[in-house]
């Protein structure tokens, strides 16, 4: 079973996507911001992290830096509800960028997607 | 006949290179060379560091301009024998003069380049310390510059080898001595890769042999001379993508088992100020000639490359006016995919194989720029990634009949 690290900082939405994504058979555990995130992807080893953009005291952008340099394959999907950081040179550091919303079935094309993805 | 070695100050050992590949870029060199040393001095000087020119013997007198150049860090010059010209074999003695000098880093930048800054330098060269191998660059591009990297050159390696480069040929690369000696010691050498196939050849290499590789947002656009993509890229057009053809080849192990892409980490942002890259024209018209009169030329060819299906739809777009030319972007990638399979096929006519694609690339071309026409260059960014998009979703179409060949 695909284990999802779910970085959101709005608890309705963290709720919602974890039940969503636990129905399609995902191990879902959260975080409401990027405090120690790495040490947390470092213990829990998830297979796929979805992370916000707008977090209260952080920057997803720049937290997905910190997780790419780190980890060099390990896949991240951006979920932020505005469609305009999509241009940021930034973003590019990321598998796929998806736009909240209450249908989650774009999120979980991207999701499956990513952990189809395979280079030698 | 002998490379040329002009080492001044006799030096031995240099932990940082800044190479500069060249031929008759006299008028050009020093800026890129001026910067380049205040990026060493000011980025990497506890290092040793030495900036190498690796010319052609150009006859406008490169070398004294180089050499003549005042700058703090060393300098060397490098020529290929004469008559030996070609930016790859540039890079081989860039390769052999890295290995001698111990070199832990080697970055390299065109001789063009007119908006380089110091900053670049450690971009480029940053990464090399922090374990990675291979540095690309992205750069704020008018959405017209880089017309093969944008509708061949991206999207063909990123659906091959599953690793997305953004600039897989951009001229201005960081690389490891790990690397350098993997480069050294390759055996695919041939005369694409000797001219201008050697960029893609490294970035192909790079991903192909488990380097770990990033990229780096280098924050001014790239300005150097540019280019008109209906009216020349020629021979850079034959170089670039029969060296992506001839790889497909060789690592076709690699690569059949590749499914979907991958980002890559990427360095250098900084608050430095976003400049707009300079504006490149093109010329429609020509675009569409030079596409209906390839068609007219190589259709007789294009029977044994391009399935009839393809065809058939070519020649309906071929019917159209200006105003309403589009090729699909499923349909570009299945025709790209006809080229290379029948490269790999047709050994005798690999090059006429490679010409007659030139006016097709010239129909796409076409096709990107009037999509794009009205688009910013964010928009036109999201443009290619859904032609990215649309190789990986058809490379099953080519990972099929490549396995029947």
């Amino acid at each position: 079973m695909p284990r999802i690290l779910l970085v959101d900082d709005e608890e309705n939405i963290r709720l919602l996507y974890a039940e969503e994504l636990r129905d399609e058979g995902y191990e879902v555990t959260l975080a409401s911001d990027g405090y120690k995130l790495l040490e947390r992807i470092e213990t829990e080893s998830p297979d796929i992290i979805i992370l916000d953009i707008k977090l209260f005291a952080y920057n997803g952008l720049d937290l997905l830096q910190e997780i790419r340099r780190k980890y060099y394959n390990l896949p991240v999907i951006l979920c932020s509800a505005f469609d305009s950081y999509k241009g940021d040179i930034k973003s590019m550091a990321a598998d796929n960028y998806v736009v909240k919303s209450s249908n989650l079935a774009e999120l979980k094309e991207k999701i499956k997607l990513a952990l189809d993805t395979f280079i030698p | 006949m002998e490379i040329k070695d002009v080492n001044p100050e006799h030096i031995k050992k240099a932990d940082i290179i800044v190479g500069i590949p060249s031929y008759n870029e006299a008028k050009n060199i020093s800026y890129p060379v001026i910067q380049a040393d205040l990026g060493l001095l000011k980025y990497f000087n506890k290092f040793s560091s030495v900036i190498i020119n690796c010319d052609n013997n150009s006859p406008d007198n490169t070398r004294d301009v180089f050499l003549e150049t005042p700058t703090e860090s060393p300098k060397i010059y490098l020529s290929t024998p004469r008559g030996i010209k070609g930016k790859g074999n540039n890079f081989r003695n860039l390769f052999n003069k890295a290995t001698q000098l111990k070199a832990k880093a080697i970055i390299v930048i065109d001789a063009d380049l007119k908006s380089i800054t110091p900053e670049w330098i450690n971009k480029l060269g940053e990464p090399l310390f922090l374990d990675y191998d291979y540095v690309a660059p992205i750069y704020l591009r008018h959405k017209y510059d880089g017309t093969i990297t944008n509708n061949i050159a991206y999207p063909l390696l990123r659906s091959l080898y599953g690793r997305r480069i953004r600039q897989p040929i951009g001229g201005d690369f960081g690389f490891s001595n790990k690397l350098c000696s993997k480069y050294l010691n390759n055996n695919s050498w041939d005369y694409n890769i000797s001219n201008f196939g050697i960029d893609i050849w490294m970035t192909n290499n790079a991903i192909t042999n488990g380097s770990l590789v990033c990229q780096a947002f280098l924050d001014a656009p790239k300005v150097h001379e540019p280019k008109d993509p209906g009216s020349q890229l020629g021979t850079m057009f034959i170089h670039v993508i029969g060296t992506i053809f001839n790889l497909m080849e060789k690592y076709d192990h690699f690569w059949l088992k590749v499914k979907g892409s991958k980002p890559t980490a990427i360095f250098g942002f900084g608050l430095g100020e976003r400049v707009l890259p300079p504006k490149i024209s093109v010329s429609l018209e020509k675009l569409y000639n030079n596409f209906n009169t390839g068609l007219k030329e190589f259709y007789s060819l294009w029977e044994n490359i391009i399935e009839k299906e393809h065809r058939n739809r070519l020649i309906d777009i071929a019917c159209r006016k200006i105003e309403n030319f589009e090729i699909p972007m499923e349909l570009w990638a299945k025709i790209l995919y006809d080229f290379s399979l029948n490269y790999h096929i047709y050994l005798e006519k690999r090059k006429e194989i490679l010409t007659s694609l030139v006016p097709l690339y010239h129909g796409q071309t076409l096709s990107y720029a009037r999509a794009t026409w009205e688009m910013d260059a964010k928009q036109a960014e999201e443009y290619i990634e859904k032609l990215c998009f649309t190789f990986e979703e058809q490379k099953p179409y080519l990972v099929k009949r490549w396995k029947k060949n």
